[in-house]
């Protein structure tokens, strides 16, 4: 189990996180660059120190704060995989594999995790023979030769392409599953994050916004800060809803046609089209809705406009009526705060 | 028409080119050009002579002697500090390096004369020194002292950057693997470093094996290479110096040079 509720001080801002990890259960931290998800990993493994806060490993305090103690990495029983694999170079494939075994027993994991990453063809070659996917899986059975509690994988697959991406996703589910070893990992990706784990952790400017199940968040993200990071394109105030509510428009949650019986009917002009793999992206404005009540994310007067992932082609300034499937409740947004008139004179 | 335009832009490229490697053989060979005495001056008899004759060929073994054991000394002392320096564990770091380039652009000579004022006979490490029958002036301890301090800036600046070029990443990686930080640096740093290093091996050992500014202050005697070339250019003549200094080539020039293609070969295979 892992427990874990720190505040870090960055330079822009300050990391907090707090969550708790079961006994190889797994969370994905999502979010966009720089919005401190490789800081709580930094800080779990004992790299970064925290103002205040603990890391609970296992019932083993690893670090605390203040006055800040931190156990040393070696004795942390914590595995890195970041998106630099970090081979060293002056060893072998199979020197990599071993560096971190000691015991006969971690020695005995070899062959076997060996085999398991499809890596027996390669114990001879020098990292720099190997592509980025052979690399992160070295990388990746290094960790797993060692006697970890917890892996923490920092985005491991960017920087690869699809194909290899989908391969390690697969294989690094596999083992770890196999090892049943708890994991998080950070991605930037919203796919990636759910395909690793069914729970989601959404972070943006050091702040741990929600976690929870993440077809659950994705389905009903609470505040339109969360939804938008999820990939909502459109939020409707109540004079769009009617119903005093604010709600969100997921483009993958909204079909073509008028069907009030499965959501909330939209009619709108068509102002930008873009091509969506086999689809259209298509921003629709939506006229005589602009009585937002203000907020960062609908400022006064600013016209309501909605995204959707269509089959149809449509061309700008065409019509459309389009129904957003069941959207969820929002928040009502923040309020900006009023702005006083400036004096005459001064 | 595009190709009517591009022949004579490319016979001119051509022409350009030829020039800039005929202008850069011309530079290189005017900086080889003091090598070629040793080619028509140097004669066998003179050779010979050399053996029969004044310190014969002790010198030889004095300056590999000295400057093995400087070597040695640099490479104990001198490469936990680079470490220290390199990898931000000291601080200030920039006073430690100032002083160390301090040492590097102070001028032999100047060395020489201040080596005196701290390991003569008359200063107190002078005294301790003598306290166990052992003397920091023209002894062959005194010549590996000045070889030290000569050689001691080329060999820690130039480990600290090979240090520093390390991916800071691997260590910490090596930690999460169970290293301690001891472990980690025998096992990680040092290797992967080892180019670096040995390049600034072979630039120590290149000062230590010619030093000749502090030596001629603290360590007249016994007679390292420079020394013997000095004192038989002095007192016998120029052509009998010249066995001396082909000497002093061979024995300065192996060593780095074996360095550099082991660390370029080194550094091609990862």
């Amino acid at each position: 189990m892992l427990d874990v509720d720190v505040e870090v001080p960055r330079s822009s801002f300050v990391v907090r996180a707090a969550f708790c990890v079961g006994v190889a259960g797994r969370l994905a931290l999502y979010g966009p660059s720089g919005s401190g998800k490789t800081t709580v990993l930094e800080t779990i493994a004992g790299l970064v120190r925290p103002s205040r806060g603990h890391v609970v490993l296992g019932g083993r305090t690893l670090t605390s704060a203040p006055p800040c103690r931190v156990v040393a990495l070696p004795d942390r029983r914590i595995g890195l995989l970041a998106q630099a694999p970090g081979l060293f170079a002056h060893l072998d494939v199979a020197a990599n594999l071993a560096y971190g075994a000691r015991s006969p027993a971690q020695r005995d994991r070899l062959p076997g995790l060996t085999e398991a990453l499809g890596l027996t063809g390669l114990l001879g070659a020098r990292p720099r023979e190997l592509s980025g996917g052979q690399a992160q899986r070295v990388a990746l059975g290094r960790v797993l030769v060692t006697d970890v509690d917890l892996v923490l994988l920092d985005e491991p697959f960017a920087g690869l392409d699809p194909a290899a991406r989908a391969e390690l996703a697969g294989l690094v589910d596999r083992v770890l599953a196999e090892r049943r070893v708890a994991a998080i990992l950070v991605s930037h990706e919203l796919g990636e994050a759910q395909g690793f784990s069914g729970r989601l952790g959404v972070i943006h400017g050091g702040r741990l916004l929600a976690v929870g199940g993440s077809a659950e968040l994705v389905r009903d993200p609470r505040t339109s800060e969360v939804a938008g990071l999820l990939g909502y394109r459109g939020v409707l105030p109540p004079t769009v809803t009617g119903d005093g509510t604010w709600r969100g428009v997921h483009p993958d949650r909204v079909v073509s046609g008028a069907w009030s019986e499965r959501g909330i009917v939209l009619t709108g002009c068509v102002v930008r089209v873009q091509p969506h793999g086999p689809r259209v992206r298509v921003t629709l404005e939506l006229p005589g809705a602009g009585a937002g009540r203000g907020g960062r994310e609908l400022p006064e007067g600013a016209p309501v406009r909605v995204e959707a992932h269509l089959d149809a082609p449509v061309e700008v300034g065409q019509p459309v009526t389009v129904t957003a499937l069941d959207p969820p409740l929002l928040d009502p947004p923040v309020l900006d705060p009023p702005v006083a008139p400036r004096q005459a004179g001064t | 028409m595009l190709i009517g335009t591009s022949v004579p832009f490319a016979a001119g490229r051509r022409a350009g080119h030829t020039f800039a490697v005929l202008a850069s053989l011309l530079v290189w060979l005017v900086m080889l050009a003091p090598l070629l005495p040793l080619v028509t001056r140097l004669h066998a008899r003179t050779i010979a002579a050399t053996g029969r004759t004044g310190p014969g060929w002790s010198p030889v073994w004095v300056s590999l002697g000295s400057a093995g054991i400087a070597l040695t000394v640099l490479v104990l002392g001198g490469t936990g500090l680079a470490w220290m320096l390199a990898t931000g564990r000291l601080p200030a770091p920039r006073v430690w390096e100032a002083g160390l380039l301090l040492m590097q652009l102070m001028p032999p000579l100047v060395i020489g004369l201040l080596l005196v004022f701290l390991v003569g006979p008359y200063t107190a490490v002078g005294r301790l020194l003598a306290d166990v029958h052992l003397s920091a002036t023209n002894t062959f301890l005194a010549l590996v002292v000045a070889e030290v301090y000569e050689a001691a800036p080329y060999y820690v600046l130039g480990a600290q950057a090979a240090f520093a070029a390390l991916d800071p990443r691997l260590a910490v990686t090596a930690g999460l693997l169970g290293d301690r930080p001891v472990r980690t640096f025998r096992r990680v740093s040092l290797p992967l470093a080892a180019p670096g290093l040995a390049a600034a091996l072979a630039a120590a050992w290149a000062r230590a094996v010619g030093a000749f500014g502090a030596v001629i202050i603290i360590a007249y005697h016994p007679y390292g290479l420079p020394l013997a070339v000095w004192t038989t250019l002095e007192e016998v003549g120029l052509e009998q110096a010249l066995p001396y200094a082909a000497a002093l080539l061979l024995v300065a020039v192996p060593v780095p040079l074996a360095a550099y293609l082991w660390s370029a070969r080194a550094r091609r295979r990862r």
